[in-house]
C-alpha cells in the first residue's frame, strides 16, 4: 500500500490523499471517503483514514478529499449551495482518477453530511454503483415511537427516577435540578458547520432510492445511536415501503456507539464490515449494474 | 498551499506547506498539531495560522505526526522518540522546501511538549513558542483519566468509550495512545527542561493556571522567555457530535504579532 497526495483542480485545487494497493487493477472499483460536516478528510476519530487504508489492503483503490473552503481544500469562489457543489467536486475526482489510474466504478463513502453527499452524488452521476452511509437519511416509522418510548416505560429505575423528582417538587417545592452547563466553550472561539443538515421530504428520498435501486446501486446504510431518528434495526426499509431495495440494501444500527464513533471497538467493527461489504460489492457489481437508458 | 509526504520512506509523514504570500523572509514556521480529538479540533487554526504567517512573509510547514492524521502508522506503533524524529524531519523538510536559513517551532498542547524537547536537542531554531502546552506526559495522562473518572456518562448517554484498556491503552474520545507511548511520554516534562539552546521564547495561553504558573516560575530565567496571555475560553478536548473546531483568534493573533515583533530592529 502506498499513499500519494491528491491535487485535483487549478487554480484552486482539491487536496487529499490516495491510497493505492499493493497490486492495482483498474477493472476494480475505487472508494472515495467524503467529508462529514467541517472536519477534514482524516475523518471523525480518523476514520476516514482507517476505512480507506483497509479498503487498499483488500486491493482497491481509495482516496478521500476535502470538498472546497473545508479542511486543507481552499475555498473557491462562486454562489452556489454545498449541495450544488459537493456533486461537482466529487465528480472532479472521479474525473482525475478515471483519466490517471484508468478507474471507471466509483463506491462513494460518508458519515452525516458525507452520507447525505455519497446519495446525491450517486444520484447524479451513473459511475457510482454503490454507496455506503452512516446516518444517512431517516424517517420516523409507527415502530419507532414505540422503541422510543419502551425503554422509558419499562426501566423502573427511570420510573423511580421520574417519581423521585416529582416528589421532590411536590414536597420540597425544590427549583429542581439546575440546568447543566453545556455552554463551558465561548461561542466566540467556537465554529460550528454552516452546512446545515436538513433532512428531505421522506417522499423525495423514496423517489431517489428507486432510481438508485433500478440501476442497481447497491447500498450499506449504518445508523449510530447518535443518530435521534433511529431506533431499530429494520427502521430504514420500513420507512420506505414503496421502494424496492431486494438485495441491493444493507442495513447496520449500532445503537451503543455514538454519531462520530469514538468507541475503539465500534471503529473497528465498522471499517471491518464497510471493507467487506465494498470488497463483495465490487465482485459482484458488474454484472449487476444497469446502464441508464 | 502544497501537500506531501516527507521523512523517511518507511514512515512518511504528511504535510502542507505554505508558501509566503508577500516578500518572501529567510525564515520558516513549523507547526506541531497536538494529539486526538484535540487535533480535530485544532486543525482549522493551524491552517488559519499558517495563512497569517504566509502573509507576513513566512514559510509554513504543519504536519501531522506519525501514527496521526494522514501520516503513516497507527499509534500503536509509536513512541516519543518517533516523533521527536518526525519535528527534526519537519525542520529539515522546511529548510530544504523553502531554502531558508532560520527555523521556528510552534507547538500546541502535546506537540509544544515535543517541541519544546525537540528544540532542546537542537541549536539551530530560531524561536519557539508554546501554545497552551501540556506540562508533561505524566500530568497529560493525568488529566484525561481524571476526566474520564469525573465524566461518566449517564444512563441516558451512549458512552464515549473512554478507558484504560487491560493492554495498557489509554482510550480517549476517539483516539488510543498504547502503553508503549504512554510509557515513553512521561520521561518528557517542561518543568525541568528549559530549552536553552533557543534564543527566544513565547508560552502564550489561552485560560491562566495554576501549572501556567509554574511553568512561567521555571523559565523565567531563561533571557528570551515572554509570556503571554491571550484569553479565549475553550476546551482542546471536548468533543460533539457534529465536529465543532476552535478558532481562538486572539492566540493566532498573539503568535504572530510576537513572531512579527521579534522581526523589528
Amino acid at each position: 500500500m502506498k499513499e500519494r497526495v491528491l491535487k485535483v483542480g487549478k487554480p484552486v485545487p482539491l487536496i487529499g490523499v490516495v491510497t493505492e494497493p499493493q497490486a492495482f487493477d483498474p477493472e476494480r472499483a475505487a472508494v472515495i471517503v467524503l467529508n462529514s460536516g467541517i472536519m477534514h478528510h482524516v475523518g471523525a476519530c480518523r476514520l476516514s483514514v482507517k476505512i480507506t487504508r483497509e479498503v487498499a489492503s483488500k486491493g482497491l483503490l481509495a482516496a478521500r478529499f476535502d470538498y472546497s473552503g473545508i479542511g486543507d481544500s481552499e475555498p473557491r469562489r462562486g454562489t452556489e449551495s454545498f449541495e450544488e457543489v459537493s456533486l461537482k467536486e466529487c465528480a472532479e475526482v472521479m474525473d482525475y482518477l478515471e483519466r490517471t489510474r484508468g478507474v471507471k466504478r466509483f463506491i462513494l463513502a460518508g458519515l452525516c453530511s458525507g452520507a447525505d453527499a455519497a446519495y446525491n452524488t450517486a444520484l447524479e452521476d451513473k459511475r457510482v454503483i454503490a454507496i455506503a452511509q452512516i446516518d444517512a437519511f431517516c424517517y420516523v416509522t409507527p415502530r419507532y415511537h414505540l422503541e422510543y418510548y419502551r425503554p422509558i416505560l419499562f426501566r423502573r429505575k427511570r420510573w423511580a427516577s421520574f417519581l423521585n423528582r416529582i416528589w421532590g417538587k411536590v414536597a420540597r417545592r425544590s427549583p429542581g435540578k439546575p440546568p447543566t452547563d453545556s455552554a463551558a466553550l465561548d461561542p466566540e472561539y467556537f465554529e460550528v458547520p454552516t452546512y446545515t443538515r436538513v433532512f428531505p421530504p421522506r417522499e423525495q428520498v423514496a423517489r431517489g432510492l428507486s432510481r438508485l435501486t433500478a440501476r442497481g446501486v447497491r447500498m450499506y446504510v449504518n445508523f449510530t445511536g447518535g443518530e435521534p431518528s433511529y431506533r431499530y434495526q429494520g427502521q430504514y426499509r420500513a420507512s420506505f415501503p414503496e421502494v424496492a431495495f431486494g438485495d441491493l440494501l444493507t442495513v447496520d444500527y449500532y445503537p451503543h456507539t455514538n454519531h462520530i464513533i469514538t468507541q475503539p471497538r465500534y471503529q473497528r467493527e465498522i471499517v471491518s464490515n464497510i471493507t467487506s461489504w465494498v470488497v463483495d460489492v465490487d465482485e459482484r457489481s458488474p454484472a449487476l449494474a444497469q446502464p441508464i437508458p | 498551499m502544497n501537500p506531501m509526504f516527507f521523512g523517511q520512506s518507511e514512515s512518511p509523514l504528511y504535510g502542507l506547506y505554505h508558501s509566503p504570500q508577500s516578500s518572501s523572509r529567510n525564515e520558516g514556521v513549523v507547526l506541531c498539531y497536538p494529539f486526538g480529538q484535540e487535533y480535530m479540533r485544532a486543525h482549522r487554526a493551524f491552517r488559519q495560522l499558517a495563512l497569517l504567517l504566509t502573509k507576513k512573509g513566512y514559510h509554513v510547514l504543519r504536519f501531522d505526526f506519525r501514527g496521526t492524521g494522514d501520516s503513516s502508522g497507527s499509534m500503536d506503533d509509536v513512541e516519543a522518540e518517533h516523533w521527536l524524529r518526525d519535528i527534526d524531519d519537519a525542520v529539515a523538510e522546511l529548510r530544504e522546501t523553502a531554502s531558508v536559513d532560520r527555523v521556528s517551532v510552534v507547538g500546541l498542547r502535546l506537540g509544544a511538549l515535543f517541541a519544546a524537547h525537540a528544540c532542546s536537542r537542537r541549536t539551530d531554531i530560531a524561536r519557539l513558542v508554546v501554545w497552551d502546552p501540556v506540562l508533561s506526559g505524566e500530568l497529560y495522562e493525568k488529566e484525561l483519566l481524571e476526566e474520564i473518572a469525573t465524566d461518566a456518562p449517564s444512563e441516558y448517554e451512549v458512552s464515549h468509550g473512554n478507558e484504560m484498556a487491560g493492554d495498557g491503552t489509554l482510550h480517549f474520545n476517539g483516539f488510543s495512545m498504547s502503553a508503549r507511548f504512554r510509557e515513553s511520554i512521561k520521561g518528557l516534562s517542561l518543568m525541568d527542561s528549559i530549552p536553552s539552546s533557543v534564543p527566544k521564547l513565547l508560552h502564550v495561553v489561552s485560560v491562566e493556571t495554576d501549572q501556567v504558573s509554574q511553568l512561567r516560575a521555571a523559565w523565567r530565567a531563561h533571557p528570551g522567555y515572554r509570556y503571554q496571555y491571550a484569553p479565549a475560553p475553550h476546551d482542546w478536548n471536548e468533543v460533539d457530535d457534529f465536529g465543532g473546531i476552535l478558532l481562538p483568534q486572539a492566540v493566532i493573533q498573539a503568535i504572530v504579532n510576537w513572531l512579527e515583533a521579534q522581526q523589528r530592529p
